[in-house]
């Protein structure tokens, strides 16, 4: 079954030549690569090491940044579109590429020092060195100003203490950007596997995201050198301006998701007889189809646009909140109609539908819960925060 | 070290729904694509100047609407990316075609050609052969596997009864089937180089054009499947896929 991919609105007219070049060498190799393995990967509960070495050779790894650091420079439509196609593949392979781009070379690009960029951002873009990122605790998710992670000058070195939680590829990286407070600031640093003191378990048990590696930081007095702190970023600001790149990425990813399962959705109705006809001939599925090509062409309108806005800088994180927001959201209703459109197949893995589902449980709480980009939106309305009060 | 072209040809996406609009083909809502043969080709010249240096151009024939099938090659790593096109000519025939690549391959000082064995659009295998007959060139086509010498190539082509191992001398015309190789894939460093690459743009002086296409018709729909139920309809279901439809 040939991919078609649903634009309703001509999104495609919209974007340059090279953009569309890029998410089409990205939809090839999903279609080659990963869509024929990916459900064995999930059964297997593991990220295929040869999917990252791709990403690598394809040039995607944190291709908005400068190409002096071995990157692309590309624009972040450019991104958008990359992102869409990896989830349409598989929402852990977007992950595995928003962490290396967003969270862990985007903080060294923007906050490192020079020397600290030409030594960490080629390897990374290239995929020899994978990183990960470190902000969420056991107890501190949707409020990590009040982490306990923490860091102590020791003179000629730092010392970390505390764990991270819920880390994408945090047993399998090289790198890690781990955000800890020293003397009370939030603080960036970078961590490297064989650090003393540091270990990154796996965890175990997933119902979702079962094709991406998940897990703990620990640092036990790790001891790392004083040249890996970032120097250009005090205080929140640091993590949520690398949160706001993937959250973006987020927002075209889910359109990905969206598509697999609509594509899966319309091909099945068509081909599936019941009562003599096709259910695609009955007016109750077409209502579930048309709801979903009408949500998809929002959501890529809703991308599109952001991302014009922030290729010319003119965006504000409140926008990229109700992307992030409203795409996930979009995407999950749409696989589980997809979902209901298949009748029972639709939960065997013959089917993307399941997969899709359960990954998007994920991608609708991590980086900023629904209900939290509720509330930015909300405070931006208001003027009112409503995420601490005094009981 | 060798000049290297590779031709290649914008032709509507394999999967496209081809339409006709009166009398003529409507090729107005298609995607477009490189010729799929031409991938084989592309990638064949690649692994020659790996093997034995030079330079490698890819060639296209056609208005500034075929550009992108020269990004495409360029995104891949070609040198040069040249089409080949004179604002008053409109739709060529296969004389036209190859007398006007054959004048740009000239310029050029080309040594070998790569190409296709077939464009996924007319299908006619003619482009190869008739640049081979108009520079006096070796003519290979359909190969199915490539090897590089100092002084040529030494390429694998079927035969009815196997495969003919054919040393050949250059200057050639090699045209390329599928499955020998794997065509590259282009990287995002690649794609930012076509964006920046500058596509040369050559006239030629063509002859005059013999032939004109009077219309075009779509293929005869297929025939509805038969549907067969109940054992009792065994015999007869075997005996249509003995008789008529030759499988068993």
């Amino acid at each position: 079954m040939v991919y078609e991919a649903l634009d309703f609105y001509d999104i495609e007219s919209e974007c340059t030549e090279e953009e569309i070049m890029v998410r089409d060498m990205v939809r090839d190799w999903v279609d080659e690569e990963v869509i024929p393995n990916i459900e064995a990967a999930c059964r297997e509960g593991r990220f295929p090491e040869e999917w990252g070495k791709a990403l690598g050779e394809m040039g995607v790894l944190g291709m908005t940044i400068d190409e002096k650091y071995g990157c692309a420079g590309m624009s972040y439509v450019a991104y958008g579109l990359v992102c869409q196609e990896l989830e349409r593949g598989d929402s852990g392979l977007r992950s595995f590429a928003s962490v290396q781009g967003s969270l862990a070379m985007f903080p060294i690009s923007a906050f490192g020092s020079e020397e600290q960029k030409m030594h960490y951002l080629p390897k990374m873009a290239s995929g020899e060195w994978i990183g990960c990122f470190g902000l969420t605790e056991p107890d501190y998710g949707s409020n990590p100003g009040d982490m306990i992670t923490k860091a102590s000058d020791q003179g000629d070195h730092y010392l970390l203490n505390g764990a991270k939680m819920w880390i994408t590829n945090g047993t399998v990286a090289d790198v890690a950007v781990v955000w800890a407070k020293l003397d009370g600031v939030i603080r960036g640093f970078i961590v490297e596997k064989n650090d003393p003191g540091f270990s990154a378990p796996e965890m175990t048990g997933k119902h979702s995201l079962k094709a991406s590696v998940t897990s703990e930081l620990v640092f036990q007095d790790c001891k790392i050198p004083k040249d890996r702190m970032l120097p250009s970023v005090k205080g929140l600001k640091g993590p949520f301006s690398c949160l706001n790149n993937a959250r973006f990425g987020i927002s075209w990813g889910a359109i990905g998701s969206a598509q697999a399962c609509f594509h899966s959705a319309k091909e099945y109705a068509l081909s599936r007889i019941q009562f003599d006809h096709p259910i695609a001939s009955y007016q109750l599925v077409q209502n579930k189809l048309s709801w979903m090509l009408r949500e998809i062409t929002k959501g890529q309108l809703l991308a599109l646009n952001l991302g014009r806005k922030k290729d010319a800088g003119t965006w504000i994180p409140e926008q990229i909140s109700l992307a992030k927001m409203n795409n996930v959201d979009m995407a999950l209703e749409i696989a589980r109609m997809a979902r209901d459109i298949h009748g029972a197949n639709g939960i065997l893995d013959e089917y993307p539908i399941m997969r899709h589902m359960a990954n998007l449980e994920s991608v609708k709480t991590y980086e900023g819960t629904h209900d939290i980009h509720n509330l930015i939106i909300g405070r931006w309305i208001t003027g009112i925060q409503s995420f601490t009060r005094t009981l | 070290m060798p000049e290297i072209a590779v031709l290649v040809k914008r032709v509507p996406d394999t999967n496209a729904k081809i339409a006709i609009s009166g009398d003529r083909v409507d090729l107005s809502s298609v995607k477009w694509v490189m010729s799929p043969y031409d991938e084989f080709a592309l990638e064949a010249a690649m692994m020659h100047k790996e093997s034995n240096g030079g330079t490698v151009t890819a060639i296209t024939l056609g208005t500034p609407d075929c550009d992108k099938v020269l990004k495409d090659a360029k995104a891949i790593g070609v040198d040069r990316i040249v089409r080949v096109w004179d604002d008053s000519w409109s739709d060529l025939d296969s004389n036209q075609v190859q007398s006007a690549l054959v004048s740009a391959l000239k310029e050029l000082s080309t040594e070998v050609v790569y190409c296709g064995k077939s464009a996924a659009d007319t299908g006619a295998s003619s482009t190869g052969p008739g640049v081979a007959e108009r520079m006096g060139w070796a003519s290979v086509s359909n190969i199915i596997g490539i090897e590089f010498e100092d002084a040529g190539v030494e390429v694998l082509i079927p035969r009815n009864i196997g495969n003919a191992r054919t040393g050949v001398s250059l200057p050639a015309v090699i045209s390329c089937d599928k499955g020998f190789c794997k065509p590259r894939k282009p990287n995002v460093k690649g794609i930012m180089m076509a964006k920046r690459a500058q596509v040369e743009v050559l006239g030629a002086d063509i002859p005059t054009s013999s032939i004109n296409i009077v219309s075009h018709t779509p293929p005869p729909q297929k025939a509805s499947g038969q549907k067969f139920e109940g054992a009792g309809n065994v015999p007869t279901v075997v005996a249509a896929l003995r008789n008529d439809a030759n499988v068993i």
